[in-house]
């Protein structure tokens, strides 16, 4: 289990072990749209996955709308 | 591949649910071995905390199951998953309560709302059939129709035109032929209970949301074909029915957590279409069925039935005692002294379950899986019908491990939970129960016994001797006709002239005059067999004919023939009659009896005019062989015998 999500490569550890999705460094900025196995339902158990990581509740209005995977770590590491 | 590896040289005693099953199934995953090792991913589930599933299945439904069964033979389950709202999230769950089955998912999941149209429309030329449809209904199924601001009367017409229009459309799918279909009750959500301030409307809307439920729920009684999950029991338990967010942003009304339960309800529901419901359910007794250990405290000092902790076991055997009552075979697999445990199940005040409700009590000290194996041996079942129940994180891991087919349910130190322990699974859910499941445990008990009494014996004629079979030869009574055709129906073996008789035949052969029709009944110590044959007598001037006899294999090669066919020539030679003639027709299932009549002190006296390939046998009836000796026979002939009954 992933136990804390200090940087950017501990979310792509997090997108690979709890969703089954390897996403290479280079690809962080990509648009999730060149993702064609990404959809919202992997991004609601994201969510739950991150707030269990955290401990802290997540925006999810605003995961929902990142257009990169690195906006969307953005978003749930938090300020 | 260390994930296995870890596995097979783990302690078992190191316990039940093992943390690590995730990081090994995500080891396989990482190294891209999950499709090739997919054989392994049944028996790293089993043992993976519920907590751990919806993750394991997130990595599991990523895989294609085309890939999966290029390396593995897997049983593919082909599932529609569609709903009145986002039903997408169902996927990971139900991929993994099927793999923890050995069952791979294969699922086509419907667009946003498309439930009625699914349901509705005709399957297309060609078309394969899933083998089971998903409805997924939440809140929205009703509220989608109400608008602010709503009173308790409005949620009523919503929910009587959504049943109507759901109950059609079930009716279309159901005549249409399109499979089995799961729906489910829908949970009642306090952001709606309270959005009515005054009692008695909050009240009205209880009343009928329940009775939209109620609708759902009498689907399942109207149509054979329709099972209605109902979310009450599983929200009851504390599952949260959804999350707001995930509701609000992306339509997925019912929480991860319902889910994740309904996804195991449902692939009970498969697990039973398949016609995998397990049958049998062993049990350990020290620390299962009763608190202590009996080798030390004695049938005194166990906790069983007084005190708090002996009445919770109490509860927990009532719990066994309801499953078997519904034709699950119980056993004990036990680590104790064999008179001791069967002294002890036989006679403490305590327990609610007695020695008789078992088919088989294994009180040794040899392991349990060898127990497991023994008892699947004895009972003719196979050991992926077997449910295990132990409180020893050993035990279950070795059984696990030794037998990874047995399903494994670990109750621990505390009675109270052992029920609920006990049922987190439906493993012996099934749809209907029928006669032959309610009488299964009663025929499987005294077989059981049989066979060990015939081990025990030394000689068979020992055996014989010591089994006190008694037989009845008599006419059936009206409620029994219904057996006898069923015997010349089903029987090929010993069925001397093999004819097939519909019941209505067999009471218009009893009625026509010089006809005897006699029903075989036998019972011994063990238990009552029941009606196991019948013979079809005719009064031919001074010849009775035997027409046919039939015989159940049940009960073969313990002399009920003989002593059949000896109270015959007696009763012959009673009434007057000089011999007996029998007819023997040839069929490719009956050659084992051929010379059944010959044996008995019959000759052959020539072929059938009517039908050439039939054997008349006679009997002058001089030199009448004794019954066997070893049972005892009460015949009566009917009427025309002279015998008062």
């Amino acid at each position: 289990m992933t136990t804390a999500l200090a940087d950017i490569a501990e979310f792509r550890l997090l997108l690979e072990e709890e969703l089954g999705l390897r996403v290479r460094a280079d690809d962080l900025d990509r648009p999730l749209d060149d993702f064609p196995a990404w959809d919202s339902v992997l991004l609601l158990r994201l969510v739950t996955v991150v707030e269990d990581v955290v401990g802290r509740r997540v925006a999810v209005a605003d995961v929902l709308q990142a257009r990169t995977f690195r906006q969307m770590y953005e978003v749930v590491a938090g300020p | 591949m260390t994930a296995t590896t870890n596995h097979s040289t783990r302690d078992p005693a190191a316990g039940w649910h093992d943390p690590e099953a995730l990081s090994a199934l995500r080891a396989l995953h990482r190294a891209g071995r999950l499709p090739a090792e997919y054989g392994s991913v049944r028996s790293l589930l089993s043992r993976m905390p519920a907590a751990d599933l919806p993750a394991a299945g997130q990595l599991l439904a990523r895989l294609d199951p085309k890939e999966v069964c290029r390396h593995a033979e897997v049983p593919v389950v082909t599932v529609t998953v569609t709903g009145h709202s986002t039903v997408a999230p169902l996927v990971a769950p139900l991929t993994a309560e099927l793999a923890r089955h050995g069952l791979l998912l294969e699922a086509k999941v419907s667009p946003y709302g498309a439930y009625l149209q699914d349901l509705m429309r005709p399957a297309a030329a060609g078309e394969e059939q899933p083998q089971l449809t998903l409805c997924l209904l939440d809140a929205h199924t009703v509220f989608d129709d109400v608008t602010v601001p709503w009173r308790a009367e409005d949620v009523e017409a919503a929910a009587r035109a959504g049943l109507a229009l759901l109950t059609g459309a079930v009716r279309t799918h159901q005549e249409a032929g399109r499979g089995l279909l799961v729906l489910n009750t829908v949970p009642l959500h306090r952001r709606h209970t309270h959005q009515l301030v005054d009692l008695r409307s909050r009240a009205r809307l209880g009343a009928v949301w329940r009775e939209f439920n109620s609708g759902l729920l009498s689907l399942a009684a109207q149509y054979p074909g329709v099972v209605t999950v109902d979310l009450d029991p599983l929200v009851a338990e504390g599952v949260v029915a959804c999350e707001p967010r995930a509701a609000q942003y992306a339509r997925a009304r019912l929480s991860d957590a319902l889910l994740a339960a309904y996804a195991r309800e449902a692939a009970h529901v498969v697990r039973a279409r398949l016609g995998r419901t397990r049958k049998c359910l062993v049990l350990d007794l020290d620390g299962t069925l009763w608190g202590g250990v009996l080798g030390e405290a004695g049938p005194g000092g166990i906790e069983l039935g007084a005190g708090l902790r002996g009445e919770a076991f109490q509860e927990f055997q009532r719990t066994v005692r309801q499953l078997g009552a519904q034709g699950v075979l119980l056993a004990v697999s036990s680590k104790n002294d064999a008179e001791l445990a069967g002294t002890t199940l036989r006679t403490h005040p305590g327990m609610v379950l007695r020695e008789d409700d078992f088919v088989r009590v294994n009180a040794n000290w040899k392991a349990k899986h060898d127990n497991l194996r023994d008892i699947a041996d004895r009972l003719g079942l196979g050991l992926d019908s077997f449910v295990f129940v132990d409180d020893s994180t050993f035990e279950c891991g070795l059984v696990g491990e030794q037998l990874p087919e047995v399903a494994v349910v670990r109750v621990d130190e505390e009675p109270a939970l052992h029920p609920a322990a006990l049922l987190a699974d439906g493993w012996f859910d099934l749809f209907e129960l029928t006669e032959a499941d309610l009488e299964r445990a009663g025929r499987y008990r005294t077989e059981a016994r049989r066979q060990e009494f015939r081990e025990d014996v030394g000689s068979y004629e020992d055996y014989l001797d010591g089994l006190g079979l008694e037989v009845d030869l008599r006419p059936p009574d009206e409620s029994e006709i219904a057996r006898v055709s069923q015997l010349t129906l089903r029987t090929n073996q010993f069925h001397l002239a093999t004819e097939r008789l519909q019941a209505a035949q067999v009471s218009a052969q009893m009625e026509r005059p010089g006809h005897h029709v006699l029903a075989v009944r036998a019972r011994d110590r063990f238990g009552d067999h029941g009606l196991v044959g019948a013979l079809f007598l005719r009064r031919d001037g001074e010849v009775l004919r035997i027409d046919n006899f039939v015989l159940s294999c049940r009960v073969f090669a313990r002399g009920i023939e003989s002593a059949c066919v000896a109270a015959v020539l007696r009763f012959a030679r009673d009434t007057g009659a000089s011999a007996v003639t029998g007819r023997c027709l040839p069929s490719p299932r009956n050659a084992a009896f051929a010379s059944f009549y010959a044996d008995h002190g019959f000759a052959p006296v020539g072929t059938d005019p009517d039908d050439p390939e039939a054997v008349f046998f006679r009997h002058e009836l001089t030199g009448i062989a004794p019954a066997p000796a070893h049972l005892r026979l009460h015949a009566a002939f009917g009427p025309f015998d002279g015998d008062p009954t």
